[in-house]
């Protein structure tokens, strides 16, 4: 059924994996005439990793793990013949992790088997933070001048344990808002900007389209807009408390919950659609919430809908959205850190990051390379905006479990079983059992 | 004493052939400590500790993963779902696999045909199968369609996501009102699973009372008719007892596949939703394991699992012997 879709593209592998289809070939012709001038070390002075000191004394094999589909595949194979142009002392074995990733490198490192280099989505990083599974970056970052002010904010805290840094994001995409600019218009409104104002653009949608305007399903990490929006989350910053019980997070339940009660949103099983950006695709509602992989979703399944984007309205306390991100991260049990280094620097820099932007399937996590991607895919400046006010999808070590638990707790509130008081006590309940405080 | 030259002298021969009799089995021997013994021995030995996959650290904890999974909500959810699939599906697929048994057993024309048809899901990959089931459960699917066109209702919400157990709305319906969770019964959700592995399993279950029916001997039914007993008293009269060991063998391997359900609650339900109630304890094994990095709460949970599927097997095993038939 659909929640398994609704999972699959709500998590972060999506940010991988979302656009399996877009189409390679038009895209590479696309990165050859934008970049060819672009890759003299010249031609962006403001983003330009300076010259690696580490990569001086590094060389030898490094392994790198990751999970991609056909494209990803093809977008680190192009970001590593241009490590091997720049670095030719370091090789580099790229082994690819096709599904159940995280099983996998568990697996890999208990057998002391894990490569050098490994992806590292939020959703799990603070969980192996919290382990020692990673190298602390902060030395080598100082030694070749690399600073985390280089990365939108929230990234870098997102691998970011205890005052050390564990790894740098590679690509990230929040949650902003994707509508039907006919169904807007015949509704006679604009986007929404407030909470309010989304409830009366939702209504009005209703009455001009006759069917729920906004698909949202119960889903902890959808609830969670809501959640950072009114100024609330599942823990401190330090996570040394839950404060899943504050009055914030009720008033985000109880907003989220209303418009599910006020027939303003409607789950994607309710409208007979896999997922949200499914329900959007078949015309089934104007507007959803979902992030960066809608893009190659709308280019692969319906090519000719109009669309239009915008940031999500802000809430009481201001604007907020989840940040989804994977960053590159270097194994703490490495015989080879130094060239791991070297490797993870050029991945998450302005040059291997260029590789990847062509084919848009996630947006670049340097600020610098704003300007650069958003004259490939100018619509998408409402999502880089959120780079600025963003909040890294993360609840503590144990937030998988939690949020299967929360994810639960959400099912159970909106199919009538409790109400939004027992729903919050259940959720700081699950955040108790299954995060662990420092 | 005078028992001891005997001994010595039998002595040199036992030992040889003992020693060829382990070099003989050695081969197998191996294999099966590599990759069956040891394993399983580990399962035991991990449930004892806290253990994390990725953490070096891994400190002797007893039996208080045990402790913590019987305090443990996930566990009273998952093992009650798992009771209720067990249930539900066990005898359906027996009496189902009896019926198409006796059916497929009769000289009808197109006796193949309906023999490969009803066992080719078991040999079809359940991921597959899982997948199709996902589109037919759906709001705008194929079942929801059939009952649209012979004009009944559909369930809101649609069939994997309604976490509403299925006793519960029978006892709503007759006016009794807040049912404990054992007694809801299994969901909606776990009901529309259970009944895609019931037509999983039903056609395996078929071939193994096929070979059953056709190990009776003839001799049996001929002296029947001759005392003068009708079809129905020679199938309950004859059938069924007869078929008793087949249906030993039938229910032990039911109730060892449907206690390990995993694959199809990840495919089609992943995280055990609806609230859970498709949260089974092979699932959990999972979550707690790779999602939780808690791998000794997951043997735990796995040793657990062992004995329950154990008892069971033990306590058929005695009802078999009790009624004459081993």
């Amino acid at each position: 059924m659909s929640s398994s879709l609704t999972r699959s593209r709500s998590s972060r592998r999506s940010v991988v994996k979302g656009g399996a289809a877009l189409g390679g070939l038009g895209l590479l012709s696309a990165r050859g005439s934008a970049f060819a001038q672009d890759a003299s070390p010249s031609a962006s002075p403001a983003g330009e990793a300076p010259v690696s000191v580490v990569a001086e004394r590094a060389s030898g094999e490094v392994r790198m793990a990751g999970s991609g589909d056909a494209i990803g595949q093809e977008i680190t194979a192009a970001q590593l013949a241009g490590f091997a142009a720049k670095y030719p002392n370091i090789t580099v074995t790229y082994e690819n992790i096709p599904a159940e990733y995280l099983v996998q490198i568990q697996t890999a490192i208990a057998a002391g088997n894990a490569a050098d280099v490994f992806f590292v989505q939020n959703e799990f990083a603070q969980d192996f933070m919290s382990r020692d599974v990673l190298l602390p970056i902060d030395d080598y970052m100082a030694e070749d001048g690399i600073t985390a002010d280089m990365y939108y904010t929230p990234l870098v805290n997102a691998y970011t344990w205890q005052g050390a840094l564990y790894g740098l994001p590679k690509d990230w995409s929040p949650i902003g808002a994707v509508y039907d600019p006919a169904a807007f218009e015949s509704a006679g409104i604009e986007m929404p900007t407030t909470w309010d104002e989304l409830r009366t653009a939702l209504q009005a949608l209703k009455d001009a389209t006759g069917q729920t305007a906004l698909a949202l399903d119960p889903n902890f990490d959808r609830f969670v807009i809501f959640m950072y929006q009114a100024g609330g989350n599942t823990t401190n910053e330090d996570v040394t408390e839950i404060t899943l019980g504050s009055p914030e997070v009720t008033q985000a339940l109880e907003y989220f919950y209303g418009l599910y009660t006020d027939g303003l949103s409607a789950t994607s099983v309710d409208i007979g659609a896999g997922w949200p950006g499914d329900a959007f695709v078949q015309g089934l509602t104007s507007m959803v919430f979902e992030g960066n992989w809608m893009f190659p979703t709308l280019n692969d399944q319906a090519p000719d809908k109009e669309f239009a984007v915008a940031e999500l309205p802000s809430g009481p306390a201001g604007p907020g959205t989840p940040a989804f991100t994977q960053a590159y991260s270097i194994f703490s049990g490495s015989q080879n850190p130094d060239a791991a280094w070297v490797l993870t620097n050029y991945l998450t820099s302005v040059d291997g990051v260029r590789e990847m932007m062509p084919y848009g399937l996630a947006l670049p996590a340097l600020p610098a390379l704003e300007g650069e991607f958003l004259e490939l895919f100018p619509e998408r400046a409402p999502y880089l905006a959120a780079g600025e006010y963003a909040t890294s999808v993360q609840y503590g070590p144990g937030g998988q479990t939690f949020a299967t638990d929360a994810n639960a707790v959400l099912q159970s509130l909106f199919a009538g079983q409790i109400d939004v008081t027992e729903a919050q006590a259940q959720l700081v309940t699950a955040a108790e059992n299954n995060i662990t405080l420092n | 004493m005078a028992v001891f030259p005997t001994r010595k002298r039998r002595g040199p021969i036992e030992a040889e052939d003992a020693l060829a009799g382990w070099v003989f089995i050695a081969p197998a021997l191996i294999v099966l400590t590599v990759f069956v013994f040891w394993p399983i021995a580990q399962v035991f030995w991990v449930s004892f500790h806290e253990w994390s996959l990725i953490e070096p650290g891994r400190p002797f904890r007893g039996l208080a993963n045990y402790r913590d999974l019987f305090s443990d909500p996930d566990f009273e959810i998952a093992l009650r779902n798992t009771i209720w699939f067990a249930l539900g599906v066990v005898p359906v697929q027996t009496f189902l696999g009896v019926l198409l048994a006796v059916l497929a057993n009769r000289a009808i024309p197109g006796k193949a045909f309906f023999r490969t048809a009803f066992y080719f899901p078991s040999i079809s990959s359940s991921v597959v199968i899982s997948v199709i089931f996902i589109w037919m459960y759906q709001q705008n699917g194929l079942i929801n369609f059939g009952l649209r066109a012979i004009g009944f209702g559909t369930p809101q919400p649609p069939w994997l996501s309604n976490p509403k157990g299925v006793i519960e709305m029978l006892l709503n319906a007759v006016g009794i009102d807040n049912v404990t969770p054992w007694l809801a019964g299994p969901s909606v959700a776990l009901a529309s699973i259970m009944m895609m592995n019931i037509w999983t399993t039903m056609g395996s279950m078929m071939v193994i009372f096929l070979a059953g029916l056709q190990g009776i001997s003839g001799d049996l039914y001929e002296a029947a008719s001759i005392d003068g007993a009708n079809k129905r008293q020679q199938f309950f009269q004859i059938t069924i007892p007869m078929l008793r060991p087949v249906i030993f063998f039938v229910t032990t391997l039911g109730f060892i596949g449907t206690f390990q359900v995993f694959d199809q609650i990840f495919v089609m339900t992943p995280g055990g939703s609806p609230v859970k109630t498709t949260l089974t304890l092979g699932y959990l094994v999972y979550e707690e394991g790779f999602r939780g990095f808690a791998m000794g709460m997951a043997c735990a949970i796995a040793v657990v699992l062992f004995l329950i599927i154990l008892s069971i097997y033990l306590i058929q095993r005695r009802f078999i012997k009790e009624s004459g038939l081993d």
